[in-house]
């Protein structure tokens, strides 16, 4: 069976329902973002809500990728009815591998092109480049984004690795704008959201050391996601 | 420097300043409560009228006896403001 990474198998499931969650929550903020571009017709809103969108995406690869790894009795469905399509196994190709290396591919660089979009808007105006860079920046960072994602699928630290800095980046974003607004509750709280986040995904870094570490980065993820939910919460319900 | 207002920005100054003065204000007061020039405030009048966000009330001046505009701030005004509260509180905490 095609494994990325070695997780714990009793912990087999749980993520899934963690990443549930987790998508629940991103169309949540994804929602909220949008409905403000509708009104005010400011494209950081629009972007704001795209790189939510694309978490909420990767979930969903996610969920439709490991719960086929997980469950046999969904394999088997799902073979079913593959199988008339493209043929058995060929020429030493297995149709099942080029899924799984899809359907991780697919959730990686949805994940990364949402924390990259994410850290691009929290920057401020001054802080940011002019538009031809701007643009310019983007398109290298697309590559990049690319080329790393498909990378992590024959070494998927990488792709921890290059979240965990972006991640990083976004967190310093979120305390200057905590300093900038007067030591806003709300900010503190998004700017501890994301510290969680950059937590989960450092552990997931160092799972080749100790499988737990996959639980416990999966928590950071959920505890993340739920401070986030906390937020919007607040915010929305004032 | 502060930076230009957003034409949203003005509105909720603008409204802001007919709630603060207890929901009805004259034009003259509004005027210089929310920082504008006659014309543009006229402007951004026309459109909250027809927004049905704000009216205008004849009011009977209480000296002169003399008929004068009185600006009033509607429901729809103030849930406005609520919702505008909530938005700027979502841009502050996720710094956009």
């Amino acid at each position: 069976m095609f494994t990325l990474f070695s997780t714990p198998t009793w912990f087999n499931g749980y993520d899934l329902l963690f990443a549930a969650v987790n998508l629940v929550i991103a169309l949540l903020i994804a929602g909220y973002s949008w409905k403000i571009f509708k009104i005010n017709k400011e494209n950081k809103f629009g972007y704001f809500s795209f790189a939510f969108i694309l978490i909420a995406l990767a979930h969903i690869f996610k969920l439709m990728t490991q719960g086929l790894l997980y469950y046999s009795p969904w394999r088997s469905v799902a073979t079913q009815i593959v199988a008339p399509v493209v043929g058995m196994a060929q020429n030493g190709v297995h149709y099942s591998d080029i899924f799984f290396r899809t359907g991780f591919f697919l959730s990686m660089i949805t994940m990364l092109g949402a924390w990259l979009l994410i850290y691009f808007v929290s920057q401020k105006k001054s802080g940011r480049l002019n538009s031809y860079y701007e643009i310019s920046q983007i398109g290298l960072f697309v590559y990049l984004v690319g080329l790393i994602s498909f990378v992590s699928n024959f070494k998927y630290s990488v792709f921890y690795l290059t979240s965990s800095v972006i991640l990083g980046m976004i967190v310093l974003n979120y305390y200057k704008n905590y300093l900038n607004t007067n030591k806003n509750r709300n900010a503190v709280k998004v700017m501890s959201s994301f510290m969680l986040l950059l937590f989960g995904n450092i552990s997931f870094i160092f799972v080749f050391i100790n499988e737990s570490l996959y639980v416990i980065g999966e928590l950071f993820m959920l505890l993340g996601f739920l401070l986030l939910l906390y937020t919007h919460h607040k915010v929305t319900h004032k | 420097m502060a930076t230009r207002r957003s034409r949203l920005e003005l509105i909720f100054d603008i409204l802001l300043s007919i709630q603060n003065k207890g929901g009805k204000i004259k034009p003259t007061h509004l005027m210089y409560k929310s920082n504008l020039s006659h014309k543009l405030l006229n402007n951004y009048l026309d459109e909250l009228v027809m927004k049905e966000l704000v009216l205008i009330e004849d009011i009977i001046g209480k000296k002169k006896q003399k008929s004068t505009k009185a600006i009033v701030l509607t429901d729809k005004g103030l849930s406005f403001l609520a919702e505008f509260r909530r938005m700027r509180e979502f841009t502050d905490a996720f710094g956009l």
